[in-house]
């Protein structure tokens, strides 16, 4: 009966309580749509960093990471690579040379990193291949090599399809060496610093220019079926690749764990702020509840209900009219997220700046279940905590007021 | 059997710059199954006495005893445990619970006394059945007139099935006829379940029909008339 009585007492003032769960629906629904927005922006970035860029796990010579030395080179990459691409739980592997070379075109030059790549192999591994906005993938075969480089270099350097670059590089005998490429494909991904400064040649084309050691690569890439599952999977491919060293698209870019992390900090420092506004909302509307229901306090006292039981109903109240605020705006929000879940938002205005730091101008909301939960629990947690001074003014009162005339 | 007895009962409020005195020094008892009425001047004590009597105000000086217990001596906690099992109150301004209807009023108390659905149901269908209100037992109290809250207040009282009831001024919003029906069911109840009842009042119609007439003044007992 107590819960029917503090659910009744919450529809006394309909008005007034409308009004206090409109407010709380709205910051809910802010909230909730907010953080399933950065949360989708956030799982967009991964989502192309680990499709398109670095895959789950790689494979280097220790220390290959750090210096970039060509001389730091996996051994027996075909035998590795095989032995890893025939673990149960990968989907595929590609094995990788790597170059730091000087690019020398007709408007201009520029810096960057070369990779060979073996296209069918790579294909398997990234969507590269798939983000192919001019020409072709690293397929057509004139007589000088193919080269694929990205759009935003292409515009710098004025680049087409057809376009012949110079590229210049150290190589394994430490000579100078000066290769001929044409430009075969243009990209673009959503990362335009990824797309100004990484260029894809065919493996043996940059094996040839390098001077490299058959059966030698710099970088194995390795595709999961599950991105999250890449710790997990480490060790059995560890024990496959020996020596050298293996490590997770978390272990490569830890910037991208710590956007995670440090947006879902963000994101709860907001939710607390909206709550936090919302509860000198809820402590007011409880204070007049209270001083309102001076005598009929009185009387429950009176008639045997003793402080424990008031001040439950009071926090009862509070909650139950923070919970029904609380239920409607994620259930608002959950239906726009729903919406905005397969139909992107585009931020065409601002999506220049966006994509400098790698994020999509079209951004898919994301919510998960646990983000509600979590908010769940604290709009519980604010409807008790804004209810505990009012009841404590009921418990101040006196039975006597229920016998107080005028 | 002596179920109330008061002992030099003093209740002095002190917010004011002058203390007020406004019960001095009273000495009464009270049997089961007496109709008593305290009448008295505005302002000479009659709520604050039966405050004090109740539970709900504690005394300045003085006992007061109930069935062999001194309530003085009670925690907070257990003196509200001590009023649900033993006192009824019915109050002027009938005070009802206004979210809920007339039988949820009524099982309130025996909820809070841990009494099972069952019972409860059973028992307040029987007591608004009692105080004439048997087809109106889901209306919310907005739905009936005063005489009929009372009424329903009447029935919650004795839910919890108390030694006596105490009711302050309880015909003051009543016009004459409610109050006369009123009081009919509070005779009934005493004549046939020997219900303890201790009433203030100003009506002389009230004061008429009560067994026992306790006159206050200045807080003091000025006279007390027992009649048969
Ligand atoms: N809470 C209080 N604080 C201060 N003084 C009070 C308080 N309650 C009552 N009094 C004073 O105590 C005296 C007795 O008041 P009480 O209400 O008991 O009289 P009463 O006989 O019930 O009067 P009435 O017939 O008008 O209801 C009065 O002088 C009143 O002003
Ligand atoms: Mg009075």
């Amino acid at each position: 009966m107590i819960w029917s009585i503090a659910w009744r007492n919450v529809w006394r003032n309909k008005l007034r309580s409308l009004v206090m769960i409109a407010a709380i629906a709205l910051g809910l629904f802010a909230g909730v749509f907010t953080m399933a927005f950065m949360q989708g922006a956030v799982d967009a970035r991964i989502e192309s960093a680990t499709k398109t860029e670095l895959a789950h796990l790689q494979v280097h010579a220790p220390e290959f990471l750090v210096n970039n030395d060509i001389a730091l080179k996996i051994d027996n990459a075909d035998e590795i690579l095989g032995n890893i691409a025939a673990l149960d739980s990968v989907v595929a592997a590609s094995q990788r040379l790597i170059a730091e070379p000087f690019i020398m075109a007709a408007h201009g030059t520029g810096g960057g990193k070369l990779i060979g790549v073996v296209p069918e192999q790579e294909k398997k591994v990234t969507d590269i291949w798939e983000k192919i906005v001019d020409g072709a993938y690293l397929e057509h075969d004139s007589r000088m090599p193919p080269v694929v480089v990205g759009e935003k270099l292409a515009k710098r350097l004025r680049l087409k399809v057809g376009t012949r670059i110079n590229v210049q590089m150290v190589d394994r005998h430490g000579n100078l060496s000066v290769k001929g490429y044409r430009v075969s494909g243009i990209y673009r991904t959503t990362n335009t610093s990824y797309d100004e400064s990484t260029l894809f040649v065919k493996f043996k084309d940059l094996q040839a220019q390098l001077g490299m050691e058959e059966n030698s690569a710099h970088e194995i890439a390795i595709l999961l079926e599950n991105g999250d599952e890449a710790s997990a999977v480490k060790p059995s491919i560890q024990k496959v690749a020996g020596n050298y060293e293996v490590q997770t698209w978390k272990e490569i870019s830890p910037e991208m764990s710590l956007l995670t992390d440090s947006m879902d900090q963000y994101m709860y420092v907001f939710i607390l702020i909206i709550l936090l506004a919302l509860c000198f909302g809820i402590i007011n509307t409880m204070l007049m509840a209270v001083l309102e229901r001076v005598k009929e306090i009185g009387m429950l006292m009176a008639v045997g209900m003793n402080r424990r039981r008031i001040f439950f109903m009071i926090i009862l109240e509070s909650v139950l009219l923070t919970v029904s605020g609380g239920i409607l705006g994620m259930l608002i929000g959950s239906v726009v997220t729903k919406f905005f879940e397969t139909r992107p938002i585009n931020l065409a205005m601002f999506a220049q700046g966006l994509e400098e730091y790698g994020f999509a101008s079209q951004i898919y909301t994301s919510l998960r279940g646990e983000t509600l939960i979590t908010i769940g629990i604290l709009v519980i947690i604010t409807g008790v905590l804004s209810a505990v001074w009012p009841a404590r003014k009921a418990l101040k009162l006196n039975p006597a007021e229920a016998t107080r005339t005028e | 059997m002596k179920i109330i007895e008061i002992k030099n009962l003093k209740k002095t409020y002190e917010d004011n710059s002058v203390p007020v005195h406004a019960v001095n020094g009273v000495d009464l008892s009270i049997e089961e199954g007496e109709f008593t009425a305290i009448v008295g001047p505005s302002g000479s004590g009659k709520t604050t006495l039966l405050n004090v009597v109740g539970g709900l105000d504690d005394a300045t000086e003085g006992t007061v005893i109930i069935d062999g217990m001194e309530i003085n001596t009670l925690s907070s906690r257990k003196l509200t445990d001590f009023r649900m099992f033993n006192i009824g109150f019915v109050f002027q301004a009938y005070n009802l619970i206004p979210v809920f209807t007339a039988k949820e009023n009524v099982e309130f108390v025996m909820h809070l006394q841990g009494a099972k659905k069952a019972h409860r149901e059973a028992r307040s269908t029987e007591l608004l059945k009692a105080v004439g209100l048997g087809e109106m037992m889901d209306r919310r109290p907005s739905k009936l007139s005063g005489g009929q809250q009372q009424r329903v207040a009447v029935a919650r009282a004795l839910a919890s099935k108390p030694k006596f009831v105490l009711a302050d001024e309880p015909t003051a919003n009543l016009d004459s006829k409610s109050t006369e029906n009123l009081l009919d069911i509070m005779e009934q109840l005493n004549k046939n379940e020997n219900i303890t009842f201790i009433f203030s009042t100003h009506d002389q119609r009230v004061v008429n029909k009560a067994r026992r007439v306790v006159t206050l003044e200045d807080g003091k007992v000025k006279s007390d008339e027992k009649r048969e």
